[in-house]
């Protein structure tokens, strides 16, 4: 694989060029994107961080297709036309209350038409992987919130869609079941492969995950730094943090990412006072 | 954006099991004063039916309006017995469920189609907004003038005071969606009709849920009142019928009796609840 990746050309799976998005607001529009490139060779994982507010679920829901851009390009290539080209884990609570943990879980591949009998199996296997066994058939109000989660991420994955869509899928959880869900991740990924985008305001989970990390401008959103993260593979999260290296480039990305997180604030300041 | 969702949330299974346990105790402690309770709920309607009967008995109340329960209990056997109850109790219920069924299905259809379609709405809502407040006891004379006397100006009547209902509640069901979940219809290609089947109907069913209550209860108020003046049986006919012979006993055991049909269908719409509101947990 290796080999013929390095002869052969990698067309890149996602092509985003001077991509803006501005809202219609209320006092004024709102500049949400602003002039974003981007471009995502298959198989690669790029986390994307930066201020709130900066434009990140905007810049993923454009790609997700949930959103129109207000210019620019945007190429994502679909390769196997009998399954989605991508599958989005939203910020926000959104799995089904009225479906069941498994319901919830077998949602893509029923709506795409697998049959019962070939997606029951790969349905049970995320629903371990993610820790709910006991929970296959309670409803979401008998949840907690991080279990929620869970749901929402065994959703996406058993979807088995050509890319992930993360957008900060594990900021809601409590720092055991984030490192537990995090390597996870990283087994996964290494057993797949596939092209993932993946927000998150954890300057460690950028580095622990990615093999590249977008660092965003405060508002409006531009692309600020690109940083290749080429630790090795397979990663152990605690293990990946301890070496020096990480520190290192931890503290590379917070000096970018410190100066955006300042003039958000100094912006958010700014409007509030006008 | 990025803040808020970052708040600490326990979620560990042990956690939750321990919750679980947490409220068996609770439920188990209660028992001993919802016991108490219980034993009081039960016991103020007897000590009211006696007094009452005490009463009636020492001459302090007129018995041609307050017949003693014993009386009226006397009736209710004999009425029983001559079947004649048995007979108005089945009419007034298929009236009532013919009614439901005839008004719920088209609110529904349409509901959901002025739910999910802007031009539906668009269509339909000045009619809607024009019929629902006319008081659907107005109507009833119109109404029996065009279907006669016989059952079908039953069904009409019923139908027609259940059918906004379920359509409006409907319709507001379906629109008060959360955009997240139409996102996320979207983002795993549900076409159409799963859209439709997945998403708007059990999204939309709390608000249907409502509507359909609502309904049950206006139905037994719009039949009622159908039968006092259109019908040679049913509950709202017995009444009518003892108002207009002086029978009060018999007028007695009709409210009693209608009492009690309310008392089933709220009954039956609890455990309706239960099979098509599993996910929701009943607010206390
Ligand atoms: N639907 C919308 N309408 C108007 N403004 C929006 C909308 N969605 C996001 N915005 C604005 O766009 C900016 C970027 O938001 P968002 O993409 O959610 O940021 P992030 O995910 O980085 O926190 C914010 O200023 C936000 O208020
Ligand atoms: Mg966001």
């Amino acid at each position: 694989m290796e080999a013929r990746a390095a002869l052969t050309f990698v067309p890149e799976k996602i092509e985003i060029r001077n991509l803006s998005k501005v809202f219609p607001g209320r006092p004024r529009p709102v500049v949400a994107v602003d002039n974003v490139s981007l471009s995502v060779p298959a198989g690669q994982f790029v986390c994307v961080v930066g201020p709130s507010g900066c434009g990140k679920t905007t810049l993923l829901r454009i790609v997700a297709g949930l959103e129109e851009q207000t210019s620019g390009q945007l190429e994502v290539v679909h390769q196997d036309q009998s399954k989605r080209v991508n599958s989005m884990i939203f910020q926000e609570q959104s799995i089904f209350p009225w479906m069941s943990v498994r319901d919830n879980i077998s949602y893509g591949l029923r709506m795409r038409g697998v049959e019962k009998k070939t997606y029951e199996a790969v349905v049970q296997r995320y629903i371990a992987k993610v820790g709910l066994t006991h929970f296959a058939d309670a409803y979401p109000y008998q949840l907690s919130g991080g279990m929620k989660q869970r749901v929402s991420i065994a959703r996406a994955f058993a979807n088995d869609p050509e890319i992930l869509l993360m957008d900060e899928p594990f900021a809601a959880l409590d720092e055991q079941n984030k490192i537990l869900l995090q390597e996870e991740l990283l087994r996964i990924w290494d057993e797949t492969r596939k092209t993932v985008l993946f927000i998150t305001h954890s300057i460690d989970e950028a580095l622990v995950l990615s093999d590249r990390v977008i660092v965003m401008t405060a508002h409006p959103g531009r692309v600020k730094a690109d940083i290749a993260v080429s630790f090795p593979r397979p990663r152990e999260v605690y293990k990946l943090k301890s070496q020096p290296e990480f520190g290192q480039l931890a503290y590379h990305v917070w000096e970018l990412l410190r100066e955006e997180v300042m003039r958000a604030k100094e912006l958010e300041a700014a409007t509030s006072a006008s | 954006m990025s803040g808020p969702a970052a708040s600490a949330v326990t979620d560990a299974p042990v956690q939750d099991q321990r919750a679980a346990v947490r409220t068996e105790l609770r439920l188990s402690g209660k028992t001993k004063g919802q016991r108490l309770e219980q034993a009081l709920s039960l016991f103020s309607p007897i000590l009211l039916l006696v007094l009452w009967e005490i009463i009636v008995d020492v001459h302090l109340l007129d018995r041609r309006f307050f017949p003693a329960p014993s009386s009226i209990v006397d009736t209710f056997k004999d009425l029983l017995v001559s079947k004649e109850l048995l007979i108005d109790v089945k009419d007034t219920l298929v009236r009532v469920l013919v009614g439901l069924v005839m008004g719920t299905v088209p609110g529904l259809l349409l509901g959901a189609a002025m739910g999910l379609s802007a031009p539906v709405r668009a269509f339909f809502k000045p009619m809607v907004a024009a019929l629902f407040p006319i008081p659907k006891t107005a109507i009833l004379p119109l109404i029996m003038l065009i279907f006669g006397l016989g059952e079908m100006s039953k069904y009409v009547s019923v139908a027609i005071g259940v059918v906004f209902l379920v359509l409006i509640n409907t319709m507001a069901g379906v629109i008060n969606i959360e955009q997240i979940y139409l996102d996320v219809g979207k983002n795993f290609g549900a076409n159409r009709w799963q859209f439709f089947r997945t998403i708007a109907i059990p999204g939309a069913m709390p608000s249907i849920f409502t509507g359909f209550h609502i309904s049950v209860n206006v139905c037994l108020l719009i039949i009622v009142t159908v039968e006092f003046v259109g019908a040679k049986t049913g509950i709202g006919y017995l009444i009518w019928k003892s108002w207009q012979t002086f029978s009060i006993e018999t007028l007695y055991v009709g409210l009693v009796t209608t009492a009690f049909l309310g008392f089933l269908a709220q009954l039956g719409l609890d455990a309706l609840r239960r099979v098509i509101l599993p996910w929701k947990p009943e607010p206390r």
